[in-house]
């Protein structure tokens, strides 16, 4: 038969390891108390205290909450952008500071000799910066390394990853993310904007900080994760449209990463935070660069406008494009197959905290060496022109009034680098001089991504395409006599980037619009959309994206849009675990105790079933702890009648932190009290028999955003429990359908 | 860029300036719009000729011509004030012309932009000149082709790209302090190139590097200040080409072994880090989570038996 269901793990690779690594326990220490991976609610709660609360409610107050989201949408935005400002201002100063300090240092060493002292100025710099960089990332805040992108994109598919959204994880994000930019790293600030702004909408639609233990008392209906949910998809837009300046773009990303109940009155809601983040940050950089009111420069990068005539392109350019697709599809991939093998290899050895301090100090110290190499033996100069853009051109070698054109490329912030490949106009780069340039960025860019610093990869990857870009460009007008056919090499530059970004992370429409809107040309829209296509198709062909090798490096069980194919022969009998733990309705307290602290039980919701095993409800492990905490024991009601009753606040005001077990405190007398649950289960729990098949399944968990699903047989007894992890496991491989296992984190 | 982009709606009129390939000069036009007759209604202009239109015979036009009604005609002022713009102007560009190459458009010539830009000014001005007429509307406005401010426009647009405003006196008369102390490090440094030319080019270079970083260092100050003009620009690029080009005074390419030996240590240390942690660090290994399964021994039996 075709089908075989295999167990493969990335550990496993090599059966005995994987054996290995089942029994013995995790070496390091801290790992074992971590949570697991939870999902999040979305599915909401109807319990009796929800359907009081909501008969309490008048209708006015349901429509201050309306006008409450939108406030906190307008708040989202405005932060954002706030945050965005604050990460462009810092880095220009310090990146500026940087630069010229080297630059007066090169300039004094050209002329007395000497050159290796700038060299160590330089890696020492880097170093420096990279290394307060990453400390705080894998010593305070492990979870705020990378991009960050991969983690908003589990939590909007609804994978609790922990401390994704604390306030302590923003802060180390934004530091982390000027350090290592002021670092000199191979890496953009935008991917962890985006983090930020999903961050800031958890905090803020909370009204209150936990870190900081302060309660704003305000937006306490939206302790939920539903709720939380939608603003952090705000947030994440807003993000992106700080980002690139593209607020369509940003609501297209969180509806293409996130979405999988989507409604109108909520895209316009996140549409208006990304309008509101894009232009607070213009308004801020307008005042910082002295043009208040000017709004018409948004986002963080900005890819300056293609408009002139040598910018039009053609049909018979078309077909070329796509070939600039496919390329790019495949230097992506190679890139992700690169940096999935070192991201192994970094998993299983690179993994104490000052290791991977000592890894990015390593790095910066290398791409400054590489860097300074390449300028120093570019013999490329080219004539400083009038109206010169590059902020620190560096003469070296060069005659005077010339300027090493190897250093505009590698002596500058990235993004600047990306706007001049994009704009320089035609011959201010040799094709050598790209050539080398490409291929050492895209080895740096690739050895970076997945150090434990804060960075993106949306702009090294820009980079090394508008570079190949370029050089395309540059080597077209080459073989034909009329060089204005081709025009401008700055077209293709910004063609090669739109591949090389989608062979990279090969998202689609969102990316699309995204580089439509940051360029500014809607009548980009077709090829970009073109290459994205291609780049995507050829890519996929060999390795999956960045984002989502991350996602499955991390174990994290991610749904995707659609169950594996070839999965209809599987059904919940298979996919479910059992045998269940469930709960009687009336249930003793011991009991549930000892449940909750059995390790065993990994489940976080337990089907509550009168006998004999008929299901009536479902209640869930923060719910137990919360009435465990505030003791709703039957016994002292009945003797304490004027005990408070139990309200939906108590729960809202535990979220989203839960005590674990081991810190409620039941004393021996009080274990053998009952508790009924009638009151807080969700009586209406969803349920599926036990034939259902695989894809039936995962569009019930895809669609309501499912945690748990009970199986159940004819007589409605609880025969098993689907969770995500049980769904998340099979995945199509190169032999038919695949049984993974995930790895505890 | 966006105001910009707005004002070009209706400077179209004399969009055909810049189809003459002064594409820049849309910038001086737009910032410079109280000056020009931006609003001149051309359909005003159309009206007006279709009143007076040309009587088929052209040889009794000619007539009709000289005898346009009094209230139309240009007046002696007016007509005056034309020919003495003619004839400044054509002084100025007599005055360019020969100053192109080397440029010493600025040194030479601003004077005759003073004298030119005077009668423009005059021309432009809304005051009444004697007889109580204003020239504006008759020389400047009057016509679709509006040549006076065309021919203008692009002198002015000459003056604005080369920067002059730089350099000279604020009355335009002559050159400015900074000007004269560049034109005379200057000059120390071509007498110097003169006086070592002959004879072996590193004699060249060791003598004449303190008035060439004199000379290079005020451009660079001058540079900063945005105070240069085409003049002082030319003049530098010259020298600096002769400096390094002909010369080969610029630096050498000094010591490359040091530069190798740090970088190939630095390229080196990231191998030694790795190697030493895939020797020395403990492999960390993850634990699996192990699914509870109803039947789950039989379960891959149960697939297989549904699949045959």
């Amino acid at each position: 038969m075709a089908n075989i269901t295999k167990k493969v793990s990335w550990s496993s690779r090599g059966d005995e390891s994987g054996a290995a690594g089942e029994e013995t326990p995790l070496l390091n220490g801290s790992e074992q108390s971590r949570p697991l991976r939870q999902s999040l609610d979305y599915d909401n709660i109807e319990n009796q205290l929800f359907l009081e609360e909501e008969r309490r409610m008048s209708f006015v107050a349901f429509r201050c909450l309306e006008i409450s989201r939108w406030v906190i949408c307008g708040l989202i935005g405005f932060l954002t952008g706030l945050i965005a400002c604050f990460i462009d201002i810092a880095v220009e100063q310090l990146a500026g500071l940087k630069y010229r300090l080297i630059k007066e240092n090169i300039v004094k060493f050209t002329e007395a000799g000497g050159l290796s002292i700038s060299l160590l100025l330089w890696v020492a710099l880097n170093s420096f910066c990279v290394m307060w960089g990453s400390i705080i990332v894998a010593f305070i805040e492990p979870i705020a390394a990378g991009s960050g992108i991969p983690q908003i994109k589990c939590f909007l598919n609804g994978v609790k990853v922990p401390r994704v959204v604390r306030l302590k994880t923003l802060v180390v994000k934004v530091v982390g993310v000027i350090f290592s930019v002021v670092g000199g790293l191979a890496v953009g600030k935008e991917g962890p904007m985006i983090h930020s702004g999903a961050v800031l909408a958890a905090g803020v639609s909370q009204g209150r900080s936990t870190s900081l233990k302060k309660d704003f008392k305000i937006f306490e209906y939206f302790r939920r994760d539903t709720e939380k949910r939608d603003f952090v998809s705000a947030g994440a837009a807003a993000g992106v449209s700080a980002a690139f300046g593209a607020p369509v773009g940003g609501v297209l990303f969180s509806l293409e990463e996130g979405a999988s109940f989507w409604n109108q009155m909520l895209t316009w809601r996140i549409f208006f935070a990304s309008m509101i983040s894009t232009f607070t940050l213009n308004f801020f950089l307008s005042i910082y660069h002295n043009k208040p009111g000017e709004l018409s420069n948004p986002g963080l990068i900005n890819f300056g406008r293609f408009e002139s005539e040598a910018m039009e392109y053609n049909l018979y350019e078309i077909p070329l494009f796509i070939a600039m697709g496919a390329i790019g599809g495949g230097l992506g991939a190679f890139f992700n197959f690169l940096n999935y093998w070192l991201t192994i290899f970094r998993i299983r050895y690179v993994h104490r905290p000052c290791l991977q301090v000592m890894e990015a100090m390593l790095v910066a110290a290398v791409t400054a060496t590489v860097a300074f190499i390449m300028i120093y033996f570019s013999t490329d100069c080219q004539p400083l022109g009038p109206d010169h853009t590059e902020e620190y051109p560096l003469q070296l070698f060069c005659a005077d009034g010339e300027y090493n054109s190897m250093a505009t490329a590698f002596f500058n912030t990235p993004e600047r680098s990306v706007r001049s490949l994009f704009h320089n106009p035609t011959g201010t780069y040799n094709s050598l001089t790209l050539g080398l340039f490409t291929l050492t960025y895209f080895f740096l860019a690739c050895w970076t991504y997945g150090l434990a610093v804060s960075a993106g990869v949306f702009i090294p990857s820009l980079l090394i395409g508008a570079a190949w870009g370029r050089l395309c460009g540059i080597l077209l007008a080459s073989t034909t006599s009329t060089a204005s056919m081709w025009a401008d090499p700055g077209k293709y530059a910004l063609i090669g980037a739109a591949a090389q970004l989608g062979g990279i992370v090969r998202m689609t429409l969102s990316l699309t619009v995204i580089m439509v809107e940051a360029t500014g040309n809607v009548t980009y829209g077709l090829p970009i959309m073109l290459v994205l296509m291609t780049a995507k198709i050829v890519g996929d062909y060999f390795q999956e994206g960045l984002y989502d090798l991350h996602i499955k490096l991390g174990s994290v069980p991610f749904l995707h849009w659609e169950a594996p194919a070839t999965s209809h022969w599987l059904t919940a009998r298979e996919v479910m675990s059992s045998p269940v733990t469930c709960l009687n309705r009336i249930e003793k307290v011991g009991t549930i105790v000892d449940t909750l602290s059995n390790t065993s039980t990994n489940h976080n919701g337990f089907p509550v079933v009168v006998q004999p095993a008929k299901l009536c409800g479902l209640i869930l492990r923060s719910q137990l702890i919360v009435l465990l905490k505030h003791k709703v024991f039957v016994e002292l009601a009945r003797s304490r009648l004027t005990q408070r009753k139990l309200q939906l606040k108590d729960f809202r005001d535990a979220y989203p932190r839960f005590p674990p077990i081991q810190s409620i405190h039941v004393s021996q007398d009080e274990r053998e009290c009952m508790m009924d649950l009638t009151e807080f289960m969700n009586p209406t729990p969803y349920t599926v028999p036990q034939d259902t098949s695989l894809p039936r399944v995962f569009k019930l968990f895809r669609a309501l955003g499912l945690r748990h699903l009970v199986v159940v047989d004819d007589d409605n007894r609880v025969v098993g429990l689907v969770t995500r992890k049980d769904l998340a496991r099979y995945h199509v491989g190169k032999h038919g359908l695949e049984e993974l296992h995930l790895a505890q984190t | 860029m966006s105001l910009h982009r707005y004002e070009l709606g209706f400077l179209l009129i004399i969009l055909n300036i810049y189809s003459l390939g002064l594409i820049d000069a849309v910038n001086v036009t737009a910032s410079d719009s109280a000056a020009n007759p931006l609003q001149a209604p051309s359909y005003q202009s159309h009206s007006s000729s279709a009143v007076y239109k040309p009587a088929v015979d052209s040889s009794y036009s000619i007539n009709l011509l000289s005898s346009f009604p009094e209230d139309v005609e240009i007046s002696e002022y007016c007509s005056e004030m034309l020919r003495l713009f003619g004839q400044r102007y054509v002084a100025y560009v007599n005055c360019l012309i020969p100053a192109a190459r080397p440029v010493r458009v600025c040194q030479n010539c601003s004077p005759g932009y003073k004298s030119l830009s005077d009668v423009f000014l005059n021309i432009s001005s809304d005051q009444m000149g004697p007889g109580n007429v204003s020239c504006r509307d008759s020389i400047l406005r009057s016509d679709r082709l509006m040549l006076v401010f065309l021919l203008y426009g692009n002198l002015d647009t000459i003056w604005e790209k080369s920067n002059c405003k730089q350099c000279v006196t604020t009355d335009l008369k002559g050159p400015n302090n900074d000007t004269l102390y560049y034109l005379t490090l200057l000059n120390q440094t071509i007498t110097c190139f003169e006086k070592y030319k002959e004879g072996n080019h590193t004699e060249l270079c060791k003598s004449c590097t303190l008035p060439y970083k004199d000379l290079n260092d005020m451009y660079s100050g001058m540079e900063k200040n945005s105070t240069l003009c085409i003049d002082l620009e030319d003049s530098m690029n010259m020298t600096r080409k002769l400096w390094s080009k002909n010369f080969g005074c610029s630096y050498p390419h000094g010591e490359t072994i040091p530069v190798i030996a740090v970088s190939s240590f630095m390229l080196f240390l990231p191998i030694i880090f790795y190697l030493s942690s895939f020797l020395h660090s403990e492999q960390k290994k993850r634990k699996l989570i192990h699914p509870k399964r109803a039947k789950s021994h039989n379960s891959l039996m149960n697939i297989q038996d549904k699949q045959s």
